[in-house]
């Protein structure tokens, strides 16, 4: 047995004892809490009746369209026909489970530092897929860096809650961000739209625009959750140092001063109004998610700003 | 520029391998910290504007590695002890005779003269040329150079700080002579005399010193001050009552105004007398003691003005004096009746009589003193000396002629026996010559033969008187008992010349009695000198007034002795300084001092510079500013 062998045995007994508290037995019971909180803001509402915009078979009168050769005659609406004279079809609103995408950004970034960002991205993930589950929709959780590098298929039930456990402890962030890349293959397999809540720090270098507009252009309804870090704004540098980018290698040689950390501040706090405005402007939903706030605090946010359940 | 340090080869061998290591150590430096950062395209934009400077920034660093090559050069250089050329030519040759007498304590400029002396002469050191010389020389009652020949003032600057003054007057004339000496054959030779100008009177020093082509310069000291002194003090004791004593002295008033002055006389530590008294302007004043007792052994004097205040040097206001031990001397007298011989031996209460009756047996126990009257018996080795008065034939001397009608014609006035006596008219009836043996001292002879002899027979000391001094007028008068106490003095060593007190500055001759060829003198300082001991007595110059104690030998033989030293020079308790200075026809020119620092070495600079690049380098490092 070599040296390397006992740090293994070492590291992965850790590494498990960290995924296991990260979807504890107190976090299980922060999510009963989050359901029946939702339930309560949303009295009233049946279960899956969150209405789409297709007109078809379901109970309640939508519209008319006129009579078409090959309708179901039990569609005429014969009392409109006695009134006057024409033959129209009642058209019904259709009813359908809602799609929940729950995108997980895995590139590195999300693991800077002691992998925060990443562990507050899961912990919101689960948390919203449980809500999802317990509300009977459509949940599918997928895991992206520069592709599509996992994906749990589709389910609905609230018993189907730890396999969205299990898929997101073995999610490892890794690899680039190419959101407008990754996204593209994620609207090409799922054809079924809905909403899609985006874990994110959003440090895309290709832009982190073009990854959302691609949820826009294909009929999502985008959440963008920006998970932040406070420590990444003023990083606790002095001196000459040669600072690369955790994802691409990039190499910049730097001397940092406290000016240089003030610039470094301002930077940030920038780059995150950007993702603000540009939210703002095509109407998507923006969270920003502190990951020094604990995750349930971030929930009721979301519920909150609305738009989630309805 | 020449180089007086390390050769240049090693110069270069070391700015080789030290421009190597700076080089390796800056391009060491360049390579910096790795620290990953989540999203570099922030960091872009945090550093715009540095990256549109970064050509700047380059040159910066660049300047940064240039200016630690310019520290290395210049620490290399420093290395090599540079020197301009004209310190190797012909600088001046100093030595500076700094005037170390008793009145250079005088406190009229604080702290002392002598602490502003050596505060002027270090000025002095300090504005050489870089070229000149310097030899530092303390001129006290002998020359004592105290340094090199030198310009490096780390070695003339604790020279100058040993300077001290002592009690002593400074001899010029030998000082001059040795600087004159030390300058032989040097180029630029000046002699700086550095005094308060109280050196006593200098116009005889020409004749015996030729300064030649060294020119000689006066730096005075001093401004002006007030002194009362105690020129003379001596105490003895009364030759016919040693348990009491006289003390003589001499105040001195040496300013222009009167004083009042207050003379405090102690006695083996405790005050026997105080008085005060009026002195005159310039007035040495005679006082005289008489009839002292409580003093067994130290008598002090010291002087002050009346209102309390001390003058400006006290050295002179303070006087010393031992008085002679007193033994009590055993003494055997053989005689068949002599009253004045009684009487005169009844004076000193410190003798232990015996009389013997002659023909009787002698008691076996130590005399120090034997006193033959008339008779001539044979003495025991217990007796140590003998005084023979009117001695029969078979004594220690032969007889000669019959005398009649004689006195002292001639007498050894220096003799201690014969010290204080008038004999010139002394009468005698009758007596008999002496004919003194072949190492016999006549003491005293009429013109018709010695009649008072000395000497010593089988190592014990004798002294034979020709006639019986009660066929003379001698047994009359004072002379009688002084003689006999005198002669018993001689015997047992007591010194009726004894000596109260040396003067500073002069090379003293310490009875030692025993012939041994060193003694330690220590003085009153507590240190201790080995000094020589040359016939008997033990030579030594001392410089300080006080109390001093010598030893000599060791076990049994050992002799130990304490002697007083007093500076009793009313020539330097005048210390009024004096601003000018001719020696013959020779004014001593004003020194000129040249700005402090003017004579520093080169390699001084050159850290200097290398110190004030370190801290500009250093904080414009820190403040961002070369980085």
């Amino acid at each position: 047995m070599g040296l390397l062998d006992l740090f293994r045995r070492d590291t992965a007994p850790r590494a498990k004892r960290r995924e296991r508290a990260l979807f504890d037995d107190e976090f299980q019971r922060k999510l009963e809490m989050l359901a029946l909180v939702s339930r309560r803001v949303f009295a009233g509402r049946l279960r899956a009746e969150r209405r789409s915009k297709k007109k078809g078979s379901g109970i309640e009168f939508a519209d008319h369209r006129d009579y078409t050769a090959g309708d179901d005659f039990r569609s005429v609406d014969w009392n409109v026909y006695q009134r006057f004279g024409k033959l129209l079809v009642r058209l019904y609103e259709e009813e359908e489970d809602l799609s929940i995408y729950l995108i997980v950004d895995c590139s590195s970034s999300m693991a800077f530092g002691e992998r925060k960002k990443f562990d507050q991205a899961r912990r919101l993930c689960a948390a919203l897929a449980y809500v999802g589950l317990a509300n009977l929709d459509r949940v599918t959780v997928v895991g992206v860096n520069d592709a599509v590098i996992s994906r749990m298929p589709t389910t609905r039930g609230k018993g189907r809650i730890f396999k969205v456990f299990e898929f997101l402890s073995e999610l490892e962030p890794s690899g680039v961000t190419d959101l407008a890349t990754a996204l593209q293959t994620f609207v090409a397999q799922h054809k079924r739209r809905g909403l899609a809540v985006l874990f994110s720090d959003l440090y895309d270098p290709a832009g982190f625009e073009a990854g959302i507009n691609m949820l826009r252009f294909n009929k999502f309804e985008p959440y963008v959750v920006e998970l932040v870090d406070p420590a990444e704004a003023r990083p606790s540098l002095k001196g000459d140092v040669r600072i690369y980018d955790c994802e691409t290698g990039e190499e910049r040689e730097l001397t940092i001063t406290d000016g240089v950390l003030d610039k470094m501040e301002r930077a940030v706090v920038d780059y995150r109004a950007g993702i603000e405005r540009f939210c703002a402007q095509k109407q998507v939903p923006y969270f920003p998610a502190d990951v020094n706030t604990p995750f349930d605090e971030l929930v009721l946010r979301v519920f909150r700003r609305g738009g989630f359940l309805r | 520029m020449v180089f007086s340090g390390l050769p240049i080869l090693q110069l270069l061998m070391i700015a080789g391998g030290a421009a190597s290591l700076t080089v390796l150590l800056y391009i060491l430096k360049l390579r910096r910290r790795a620290v990953p950062v989540p999203f570099a395209r922030i960091w872009d934009a945090a550093f715009r504007d540095q990256n549109a400077t970064e050509l700047f920034s380059k040159l910066r660093r660049l300047l940064s590695l240039l200016l630690q090559l310019a520290l290395l050069a210049l620490l290399i250089l420093a290395l090599g002890d540079p020197k301009p050329k004209q310190s190797l030519l012909e600088g001046r040759h100093l030595v500076v005779l700094v005037d170390a007498s008793a009145s250079m304590k005088a406190v009229d400029v604080k702290p002392s003269r002598i602490e502003s002396a050596k505060a002027e002469v270090k000025r002095l050191v300090r504005g050489l040329g870089s070229a000149d010389r310097a030899l530092i020389v303390q001129m006290g009652a002998l020359p004592s150079p105290l340094s090199t020949m030198s310009s490096d003032v780390t070695e003339l600057d604790p020279a100058i700080d040993s300077l001290r003054a002592s009690d002593t007057r400074a001899d010029l004339e030998r000082a001059l002579s040795f600087a004159v000496d030390g300058l032989r054959g040097l180029p630029k030779a000046e002699i700086v005399v550095v005094s308060d100008g109280v050196l006593g009177d200098v116009t005889e020093i020409s004749r015996h010193v030729e300064l030649g082509n060294v020119s000689l310069k006066f730096l005075p000291i001093g401004k002006s001050g007030t002194n009362v002194a105690i020129s003379e003090f001596s105490v003895r004791r009364y030759p016919l009552d040693k348990s009491r004593s006289e003390v003589m002295l001499e105040v001195a008033n040496t300013n222009d105004r009167p004083a009042q002055v207050e003379l405090t006389l102690l006695g083996d530590g405790t005050i026997i007398d105080v008085s005060r008294f009026a002195l005159a302007p310039n007035e040495r004043l005679p006082r005289y003691y008489q009839d002292l007792a409580g003093a067994s052994r130290t008598l002090e004097a010291k002087i002050r003005f009346a209102d309390g205040h001390a003058d400006d040097l006290p050295a002179d206001d303070h006087a010393y004096a031992l008085m002679p031990e007193r033994h009590r001397a055993r003494v055997l007298v053989i005689s068949k009746g002599n009253t004045y011989l009684e009487a005169a031996l009844l004076l000193d209460e410190y003798l232990d009589v015996t009389t013997v009756v002659p023909g009787r047996s002698l008691p076996s126990e130590h005399f120090d003193v034997a006193i033959l009257d008339g008779v001539v018996d044979a003495l025991p080795n217990t007796v140590a000396a003998a005084l023979y008065l009117n001695p029969p034939e078979g004594g220690p001397l032969k007889l000669g002629a019959r005398l009649t009608d004689f006195g002292f014609d001639t007498w050894d006035r220096k003799s201690p026996i014969l010290r204080f006596l008038a004999l010139a008219d002394v009468q005698v009836a009758d007596g008999r010559a002496l004919t003194p043996s072949p190492g016999d001292r006549v003491l005293g002879a009429s013109d018709q033969g010695p009649i008072l002899v000395s000497g010593a027979r089988s190592g014990h000391p004798f002294v034979a008187l020709a006639f019986d001094p009660r066929n003379s007028d001698l047994v009359l008068r004072v002379a009688w008992p002084l003689f006999v106490l005198n002669t018993i003095n001689a015997f047992v060593e007591e010194d009726t010349g004894y000596v109260s007190s040396f003067r500073t500055g002069e090379v003293w001759r310490i009875p030692v009695p025993s012939s041994l060829d060193s003694a330690t003198v220590s003085d009153p300082h507590g240190a201790q000198h080995l000094v020589p001991v040359k016939e008997g007595r033990a030579v030594y110059l001392g410089e300080e007034a006080g109390f001093y104690k010598l030893s000599a030998g060791s076990g049994s033989d050992s002799v130990s002795s304490e002697f007083a030293a007093n500076l009793s020079d009313l020539a330097e308790s005048r210390i009024t300084p004096v601003t000018e200075l001719s020696i013959g026809r020779q004014k001593a020119a004003p020194v000129s001092i040249g700005k402090a620092g003017a004579k520093r070495e080169l390699w001084v600079y050159l850290l200097a510079v290398v110190l004030g690049l370190s801290v500009i380098e250093w904080v414009t490092y820190h403040r961002r500013i070369t980085v």
